[in-house]
């Protein structure tokens, strides 16, 4: 009975001694070492998406970000999700009041303004540091109407045609498309002559809403104007509505209607495109994947339109938003500041799917982790310098291929231009009215028809949020 | 001691005497799951759907019945309704035929059995958003294995091909072959539990009634709508109900295969109230279009209870 007893009281202690002496131990880490009580207290919690380039998290931003957790006794804790997931576990963590310091979209996360800080003083100290911010990220972070900063862009990725020369070069265009008028007629002779059709997404997805925004800006009309009223229907939308309809007609198949944002980059790397609308992630993949089809895309800028206007949708644009639970919003604050004073890095590790949003920011010297470019001193020169002479071009491929997107900052525009980014712009967007507007005019609707059902349905948005008092405009 | 009430003891014995205690207290976590899980969703998207809610916004300001008026007269919500009925009937006639046929065939001995009633049950045990990524690749525009086999058998990419000139169907680019290519993997995803559900129905018809019937001539036709139907009815019911229930509320095949296209085709109440509500930030519309299932469901649930309680007793 003696020995049962004692063992009893041995569980029960046990659990108790266990629990006190950790809290102990605890304590007295602390009061030996009230530097190493403070490190416990700095945190910083990072949620982004996993980069479509693998190497950009695995060679450089984990271990970046940790680096400099080390260096400011700061525990970051980093956690990468699927792009798809970002919308709703931003507003989980929102609704829950808890969650990471720092949240980065790879849209504009205009519909989370009253729930984030306003980064207006960051926004200042990042330009009087690294100049101003190209336009097209401050559109996608700033809100004119309520003068509110609610994100920080860092970067953004660009837009351009990518094209198979030998295609074009077999119908006498080896240069590629310079207006959306030879994408009917040269795309439309490619296909019919050699059976590869051109590949502009119609699809409920990212890259046919892009596409979409393009070429109602190169036909010299938008969704909005500049004070956010909405403008859609007019007859320069009603024109890009038709000539999408032709388009589809001449060049390109049913598959449009179905693809994911990957089945453009798959048609190119599989040979069954002739022209995409897309990053340059297609062509790093064909690199990697069929070197020989890699070869032979080729890339031009932004597409005219029937009077001359040219403009392309960023591909990407990064926003970091910190919400307003957050802590560490100064730790934060820090940081961001911290990942733009190295975006050379950034660039590079990216295999420059990345550009910088701060093009006169300082590039620091000494070693950089990628080989010296010599007389490079901002993020411009290096993104001329490497966008002239591509550091990832692989063996017995033509030098300059990446040369017409050196000026992409011209001919780039933020969703929702020429006005702002906004949640209204963002609703657009994410309920894909605009490819479903071409969509429906390459099925057979009539053009003026597919505007006007779309002016209704982006008219009931814009109204829903100009009533929350988030976007301006009176129409 | 006499005459001296005992306090009651509240050890585990006396919990498990008491009848009515214990019933409580076993019901209780059910109840608990019920009214978090399920009962406070509910009241938390009725007052979201009453309200202006937006996923980045925590303030709530009532704006009565206005959010139902807009999705009332939103044309894309109304065709996600009619898609769901579509989807969901289509899919779940399917299922019950052509469980019913496997079920029968199961009941039956042939070498190889168990094996083929593991590969039934496979696709209930794979995770759907995997398998409908294996669909994806199967309905794919370019690598669609369906195609080139049709292509190989000259039915598809000539001249005089049955199935057209071109060299794919574009299974998710045609409203129509979207729509079919939905039903079907969602009859392939809820096929394994009807089957089971039936086989067991089928297993617990007593085997004199089916012998009586053969003894008076009863042929396999006259035996399968006269004796086994009927009798299967409150089975089939169930399995259907689970069915209909599984495939309205669902959105994980449209998400997948189609994000709702092409053009909203195949856009169905759960993936439009997500778009509306997470991916737009609508919250108040997501909540409003996903409060339509509660009368669909109620009623189609009623209906089918009602049934299967009137064969039981018929």
């Amino acid at each position: 009975m003696k020995a049962k007893q004692r063992k009893d009281i041995t569980r029960r202690e046990f659990i108790k001694h266990a629990g006190a002496g950790l809290l102990a131990a605890g304590l007295g880490a602390d009061l030996i070492s009230p530097r190493r009580a403070r490190a416990a207290e700095k945190t910083l919690r990072i949620l982004q998406w996993s980069h479509f380039v693998p190497r950009y998290d695995t060679e450089w931003f984990d271990r970046f970000a940790q680096q400099w957790g080390e260096a400011k006794n700061v525990k970051v804790t980093l956690d990468h999700i699927g792009l798809a997931e970002i919308p709703a576990r931003t507003a989980a963590e929102i609704s829950a009041g808890e969650g990471h310091d720092l949240i980065e979209w790879i849209s504009p996360p205009a519909q989370f303004e009253p729930s984030v800080l306003d980064l207006t003083d960051i926004n200042q100290e990042a330009q009087r540091r690294f100049g101003k911010q190209l336009p097209v990220s401050t559109l996608s972070s700033y809100n004119p109407h309520t003068r509110k900063y609610y994100g920080f862009s860092h970067g953004w990725t660009i837009d351009p045609g990518n094209y198979r020369k030998s295609l074009w070069a077999k119908v006498g265009k080896p240069d590629g498309p310079e207006t959306w008028e030879d994408l009917v007629a040269f795309g439309g002779r490619i296909k019919k002559e050699l059976g590869i059709q051109l590949g502009i997404g119609l699809s409920q997805e990212l890259d046919s809403t892009m596409a979409a925004w393009a070429l109602l800006w190169s036909f010299d009309t938008s969704i909005q104007d500049a004070q956010e009223n909405v403008t859609i229907n007019n007859p320069r939308a009603v024109e890009a509505v038709e000539y999408m309809a032709r388009l589809y007609k001449v060049a390109m198949v049913p598959e449009v209607f179905s693809w994911t944002p990957v089945s453009n980059n798959q048609a190119l790397i599989a040979g069954r495109a002739s022209y995409i609308l897309n990053s340059i992630s297609a062509y790093r993949s064909a690199q990697k994947q069929v070197p020989e089809i890699a070869k032979d895309i080729f890339f031009v800028p932004a597409l005219k339109g029937p009077r001359g206007t040219r403009w392309s949708s960023e591909h990407v644009i990064y926003v970091y938003i910190i919400p307003s639970y957050s802590k560490s919003a100064d730790i934060a604050k820090e940081f961001l500041l911290h990942l733009v004073a190295n975006y050379d890095q950034a660039m590079y590790a990216s295999e420059l799917y990345n550009s910088p949003a701060f093009f006169d920011g300082p590039v620091p010297s000494g070693s950089r982790g990628y080989p010296p470019v010599p007389g490079v001193r901002t993020a411009r020169d290096l993104h001329k310098a490497w966008f002239e002479d591509d550091p990832f071009r692989i063996e017995g491929e033509a030098k300059g291929k990446l040369a017409p997107l050196k000026g992409a900052m011209e001919w780039s525009a933020n969703v929702g231009y020429p006005g702002p980014a906004s949640p209204a712009v963002g609703e657009v967007f994410g309920t894909f009215i605009l490819p479903n507007m071409l969509a429906k005019a390459a099925q057979g609707m009539k053009p003026a028809e597919a505007v006007a059902e779309a002016e209704v349905q982006i008219k009931k948005i814009f109204s829903q949020w100009r009533n929350r008092g988030l976007i301006g405009g009176k129409v | 001691m006499e005459g001296v009430e005992q306090a009651p003891v509240f050890s585990l014995r006396y919990v498990w005497e008491q009848e009515r205690l214990l019933a409580t207290v076993m019901i209780a976590p059910a109840v608990l799951y019920v009214v978090a899980l399920i009962g406070f969703p509910f009241v938390l998207a009725i007052v979201y759907s009453l309200s202006d809610a937006t996923t980045g916004d925590p303030a709530l300001r009532l704006v009565g019945l206005r959010t139902f008026g807009l999705v009332l007269r939103d044309p894309v919500f109304l065709k996600a309704l009619q898609n769901t009925f579509v989807f969901t009937l289509a899919s779940q006639v399917l299922v019950l035929v052509l469980a019913k046929i496997l079920a029968l065939v199961l009941m039956e001995d042939f070498p190889g059995k168990r094996l083929v009633r593991f590969l039934i049950l496979l696709p209930w045990t794979a995770p759907i958003s995997l398998s409908a990524i294996g669909w994806l690749w199967i309905f794919d525009s370019v690598f669609s294995p369906i195609d080139w086999i049709a292509r190989s058998l000259g039915l598809l990419g000539g001249p005089e091909a049955l199935l057209g000139s071109e060299p794919n169907l574009y299974w998710l680019g045609r409203p129509f072959l979207a729509m079919a290519s939905v039903i079907l993997v969602q009859t392939w995803r809820i096929l394994p539990l009807a089957t089971v559900i039936l086989l067991a129905g089928l297993t617990a018809i007593p085997r004199d009634i089916l012998d009586a019937a053969q003894v008076d001539g009863a042929g396999f036709w006259r035996r399968l709508f006269q004796v086994i139907m009927p009798m299967l009815l409150p089975v089939m019911s169930i399995a259907f109900l689970f069915g209909f229930v599984f495939t309205f509320t669902d959105m994980t095949v449209v998400y997948v295969l189609t994000r709702g296209g092409p053009v909203n085709s195949t856009q169905v109440l759960a993936s439009w109230a997500f778009f509306k509500g997470i991916e737009a930030g609508d919250l108040a519309q997501g909540a409003a279009v996903a409060l339509f299932f509660f009368p669909a469901l109620a009623g189609v649930t009623t209906l089918i209870l009602l049934v299967a309680r009137r064969a039981e007793v018929s």
